[in-house]
């Protein structure tokens, strides 16, 4: 009987063991087929073109969008780092003494979970409603939303890795509190803030939903953010419901650039991370 | 210590030169903590006030109406014999009254818990058994490479997975069932629904699984690759990378001794896999809260998939409609009707709250367990 067990138990822990390596290798597969998809489909119809043409050429491009995409991300960036690393710096070097930073540790947390639909209709109801149009303002500002709180949560987690030592040493020598923050603690993070920052951009960058009511997109070159503004997600929306292939096509190479963009990013995030190490 | 030392420092500062970077860098850390908790705040207030007529309009019975019609619905006026009553002059039939527009968040949210549902089935086996292969078997070399590619994925934006259900996943999902050739070799069957929904109708308990009722007739539902089925397996595919990470990083955090304690016991692997599966169990439940509030929240992919329809789905091949993705479609044509508005915003209003508890739940399972973790060593 006992001996059945055991040869049970062993018969089931090899199947296990093997359902195991199944799942991964399902994952790994089912990743590589999309991406790998993308990729091909992506590549078919990119050209130079579509990165110097407007959308009313006679073939078409994404200039503008892919424009619009970079100013709008540079805008929310502009407003989302400090604000988020400020906090961050606050998480972590003025907590002692305060009852707010459990508050906002907890908040920072919660935001960063929030359906990024719901932050676009918030940016909505507060600046475009108010203004009376569209705009690339209220996307930005839609976009810094997102950023901030996950800026502070990582600026919060870099900082704590900085020894206390230094700080100390800092102090000891006769540094303010705000020196031995701009001066030691911040410089001795430079690699990592700087890779929580650009996570949050690429983050961002990929997002549609928040803009579908605050930027709302544009078929025209745009410079000026007080006027509906383009962004490469949602004109690769846009693409996507239109019929022709041509759109379709479109649609698939606006996407690889995307992801391109952010495949970039994450790739040298870990590059400077493994240097820093 | 440290705090008495900044004091009397910053006091000799003080007494020397002029020093206003000091309150200023505490001033702008602390006003940034601040705004952190005025976006939360403004969150709630706004959509609550914008989502105030609906609330007072419908009351609670917002959640048990699956009814969502915008515009208001013409009746007929009827004669004895229950007929329609033409016009004699113009030959229209004669409308006796409107029935105003109503709105109920049923339809969404059973959309949403279907979605999210099938997201999970998929996600979470597989998940948890990717994350075991890179915790206990995976060689080495593999581990950084597999674990790249999985946070890459998570990096992909959701509008890229909307795109690929909406042209590859939905058509080869539906449709009759045939045979297809991925790049023009591999030869894989498709139109999987239209398989899956005649094998429904051939077990006695199933039938309506694969069926749906028009008017008085009940016919079979076509597979159209646009439903709740292709719309949760498109959620699976996007958390499966998210449920992955954390439980990875739940499972590497399990004490050493546990596993060798269980393996000098005798246990076999899996034995050994079960007991660091109960040792970490809140907080892999966390983990799969979290992969569920991203399922349920998500946009995108799912109002490209679902085939945005307000109705409560009764299979998996209806359309159907999230309360995420029903905020995104509608919204821009009800600008104008405040009721419809309003409505929507309690939608958004609800998919916020849920949200909001999904995350203090997810964050207490996990962060708590790992902190117990943590201490254990």
């Amino acid at each position: 009987m006992t001996n059945l067990n055991i040869a049970r138990a062993k018969a089931t822990s090899r199947i296990m063991y093997s359902v195991c390596i199944a799942c991964a290798f399902l994952i790994v597969a089912t990743l590589v087929l999309i991406t790998g998809y993308l990729l091909v489909i992506g590549l078919h119809s990119l050209n130079w073109r579509f990165f110097v043409n407007l959308p009313q050429s006679d073939q078409p491009g994404m200039r503008n969008s892919i424009e619009g995409t970079i100013i709008l991300v540079a805008l929310a960036s502009l407003a989302g780092i400090p604000i988020g690393m400020l906090a961050g710096v606050y998480l972590s070097e003025y907590e002692a003494n305060s009852i707010l930073a459990g508050p906002v540790r907890f908040v920072s947390d919660v935001l960063a979970g929030v359906p990024s639909i719901v932050v676009g209709i918030l940016g909505y109801e507060l600046i475009v409603v108010p203004a009376g149009t569209y705009s690339g303002w209220a996307g930005a500002a839609a976009l810094a939303f997102i950023m901030i709180p996950i800026v502070a949560r990582t600026t919060e987690e870099m900082l704590r890795l900085v020894p206390a030592s230094y700080r100390e040493a800092s102090i000891a020598l006769g540094a303010t509190k705000a020196r031995t923050i701009l001066r030691v603690v911040i410089p001795s993070a430079t690699g990592s803030l700087v890779t929580g920052a650009m996570l949050a951009v690429a983050r961002v960058a990929g997002e549609t939903a928040p803009l579908l009511f605050t930027a709302v997109g544009s078929p025209y070159l745009v410079h000026n953010p007080s006027r509906p503004f383009p962004s490469l997600t949602l004109r690769i929306y846009e693409l996507s419901n239109e019929p022709s292939p041509e759109a379709r096509s479109q649609a698939w190479s606006g996407i690889l650039v995307l992801i391109a963009l952010i495949f970039v990013v994450n790739l040298s995030v870990r590059y400077f991370t493994r240097q820093r190490k | 210590m440290m705090t008495a030392a900044v004091e009397s420092e910053s006091q000799v500062v003080k007494r020397g030169r002029r020093n206003w970077g000091e309150p200023a860098m505490r001033i702008a850390a602390t006003g940034s903590a601040i705004v952190i908790l005025l976006m939360l705040a403004a969150l709630v207030v706004v959509l609550f006030v914008a989502a105030v007529p609906s609330i007072k309009h419908f009351g609670p019975g917002f959640l048990m109406t699956s009814t969502w019609r915008p515009n208001p619905l013409p009746v007929l006026k009827l004669d004895a014999h229950g007929r329609s009553i033409r016009d004699r002059r113009t030959g229209m039939k004669v409308v006796d009254h409107n029935e105003p527009p109503r709105f109920g968040a049923l339809a969404s949210l059973c959309g949403t818990a279907q979605t999210s549902m099938i997201a999970l089935l998929l996600a979470v086996p597989l998940s948890l058994g990717a994350a075991f292969y890179l915790v206990r078997i995976a060689p080495h070399w593999l581990i950084m490479p597999v674990s790249f590619l999985i946070e890459f994925l998570a990096a992909i934006p959701s509008i890229a997975y909307g795109l690929w259900g909406m042209f590859v996943l939905g058509p080869w999902m539906g449709g009759p069932s045939r045979w297809e050739r991925i790049f023009g070799i591999l030869p894989v069957p498709a139109g999987i629904e239209s398989r899956f929904a005649w094998l429904f109708l051939q077990i006695p308990g199933l039938h309506w699984l694969a069926q749906q009722r028009i008017g008085t007739r009940v016919v079979p539902i076509p597979t159209t690759g646009r439903d709740v089925l292709v719309a949760g397996i498109i959620l699976g595919i996007m958390i499966i990378p998210i449920i992955t990470a954390i439980s990875r990083d739940v499972l590497r955090n399990v004490p050493r001794a546990q596993i060798e304690g269980t393996i000098a016991l005798g246990a076999t692997w899996w034995q050994s896999c079960r007991e660091t599966l109960k040792y970490s169990r809140s907080a892999l439940f966390g983990a799969i809260i979290l992969g569920m509030a991203r399922a349920a929240g998500e946009t995108m992919a799912v109002l490209m998939v679902m085939g945005s329809a307000a109705v409560v789905a009764t299979s998996p091949f209806m359309a159907g409609t999230t309360m995420a993705s029903q905020l995104a479609g509608e919204f821009p044509e009800a600008s104008t009707n405040d009721l419809h508005r309003g409505a929507l915003m309690e939608l958004a209003l609800i998919l916020l709250v849920m949200s909001l508890a999904f995350n203090v739940v997810a964050r207490y399972l996990v962060v708590g367990k790992s902190a117990r973790t943590s201490a254990a060593h």
